[in-house]
């Protein structure tokens, strides 16, 4: 008598351990169908709500920060005395790195045609503290902003920059628009005002 | 006893767990961080010595019910043309007129004929009693109209959208236009950034049109020759920041030059050759990183700031 009730509690273990797994495999699976079904989510920055902090520079897991500045070169002036490169109260306009703004001199400054200079941003050395942002928004007309770049962001579950950003610029949009480019994107679907 | 010890150690540690997240989380928000390393520093450019400044605020008038869009001063009133609304008030703040227009004008020119409004790519014209007379068809695609000034017979437009100065009579027929290039070799065009080009009539009938690109201000003929011209370019009190300044202007009874800047936005007067005379309003005045206010400005030199940041038209008088 001892015996069966033994051998009927194993079994009831056994059965039990089985039922459950299958149960959590079928979960993962229509988990894994639903999530096949829906559209992908990634963090990014709108360019209209951002106050450039410098938290995106500080504040991303990696290093250097995924976020970088990016040209909306439709919207530019090609100013000779540009607010994002120049450093403030700079007089002779020249590529002397004494007088760049950029903390990581990664703006490159092209002369075009008498006076219009276009300026690249090298991403490698981009290390999105918005210093530019800033003297192209105060100074210029606000072409240079940042994003998040995803061929580098690791789309963590919490961005830890969201977490700190001051502004709440930085959310969720789907995968299939992962950016906020200016000139495509308008301040009126941003819903802030203007730069 | 052992039990006890374990329980308590387990309890510790969960302790400190859950301090270690709330002082984590607490000290991540956002209004507890620190500086900003990466800060962007002009403030020294923001004080200005008190000594430059000649001139004092005095009143203002709010205004109210609408979006202001343009300022003028014609007659001795402030015209103010704002988004459905053509109001007319006295220089002491009492309301002559206010009239139903439509649209948001961007520029407004007052004569002894009619009230001209420019519209993004437009101009309508009014009776100075209010009534609409007639609307003048868009001159071409990318149009924006930023400013409007009249010479005798002929209305000058700045289209910044097209980098260019339009003719028109005062019937809406268009007689010309031109890019600023002329034949001189200091000039190249009108470098136009954004949307602040601004251009002004001075008592001798001669026109001036601001080069944003160039912190300049240029001398043009009705036709379009360029006459002279002179330039300010600096952070510092005496010239124009940024790309786009100055964003207006307005001139005076001697021809000197009342300017207004924005982002570091500042109030000036320039003698007619381009030597700064005094200070009006300096950045303290104004929001920080704020909208160039309209300026008009008096016979007496008694200046009239719209601004926009705080919808309110501010007066300036001369310090006794």
């Amino acid at each position: 008598m001892a015996r069966d009730k033994e051998y009927n509690r194993r079994e009831f273990i056994n059965r039990g351990a089985r039922f459950t797994l299958g149960l959590s495999l079928a979960g993962v699976g229509v988990a894994a169908a639903v999530n096949a079904g829906s559209e992908k989510y990634l963090w990014q920055i709108d360019p209209f709500k951002c106050t450039q902090c410098g938290r995106c520079a500080t504040d991303c897991v990696l290093s250097p920060s995924a976020v970088k500045c990016v040209h909306a070169y439709d919207i530019c002036g090609y100013c000779d005395l540009c607010g994002g490169y120049f450093k403030p109260g700079v007089t002779d306009l020249d590529t002397g790195a004494e007088k760049q703004l950029c903390p990581a001199a990664a703006i490159e400054r092209k002369f075009i045609e008498e006076p219009y200079f276009e300026y690249i941003i090298d991403e490698e050395l981009c290390i999105g503290c918005a210093k530019c942002v800033k003297g192209c928004s105060a100074f210029g007309n606000g072409s240079l902003h940042l994003q998040i770049r995803h061929d580098i962001c690791v789309n963590c579950n919490e961005c830890s920059i969201a977490r700190v950003c001051p502004s709440d610029a930085i959310s969720r949009v789907p995968a299939s628009e992962p950016y906020m480019i200016k000139g495509d994107f308008t301040a009126n679907e941003s819903g802030e005002a203007g730069a | 006893m052992k039990n006890k010890s374990l329980s308590f150690i387990v309890v510790l540690i969960i302790a400190a767990i859950i301090v270690v997240i709330v002082l984590d989380y607490s000290a991540k928000r956002p209004d507890r961080l620190g500086d900003n390393p990466y800060e962007y520093q002009f403030d020294e450019y923001k004080e200005v010595d008190t000594s430059l400044i000649g001139y004092r605020e005095t009143k203002n008038f709010p205004v109210r019910d609408y979006k202001p869009g343009a300022l003028d001063l014609y007659d001795n009133l402030l015209w103010i043309a704002g988004e459905q609304v053509l109001q007319v008030i006295s220089l002491a703040g009492v309301q002559q007129m206010k009239t139903e227009i439509q649209g948001l004008p961007t520029c407004i020119e007052v004569n002894d004929q009619a009230v001209f409004i420019g519209f993004e790519d437009h101009i309508k014209k009014y009776s100075r009693e209010g009534t609409f007379l007639a609307e003048w068809d868009s001159p071409g695609s990318k149009c924006v109209f930023t400013s409007l000034a009249s010479a005798g017979e002929f209305l000058f437009v700045a289209d910044a959208g097209n980098r260019r100065v339009l003719r028109y009579n005062l019937e809406g027929e268009l007689m010309g236009q031109f890019e600023g290039k002329a034949e001189s070799s200091a000039g190249h065009g009108f470098i136009v950034p954004s949307a602040s080009f601004d251009l002004v009539v001075n008592s001798y009938d001669e026109l001036w049109v601001v080069n944003p690109g160039r912190h300049a201000l240029e001398n043009y003929t009705n036709e379009g020759q360029l006459r002279g011209f002179w330039t300010a370019g600096s952070m510092n009190i005496e010239g124009f920041s940024g790309c786009c300044n100055p964003a207006h202007i307005a001139v005076m009874e001697d021809g000197s030059f009342v300017t207004s800047e924005k982002h570091m936005v500042r109030i000036k007067i320039y003698d007619s050759s381009g030597e700064l005379k005094t200070v009006v309003a300096p950045p303290r005045k104004f929001l920080e990183e704020g909208q160039a206010p309209e300026v008009v400005v008096d016979e007496n030199g008694v200046v009239y700031a719209l601004d926009f940041d705080r919808n309110v038209i501010r007066i300036f008088e001369k310090n006794r």
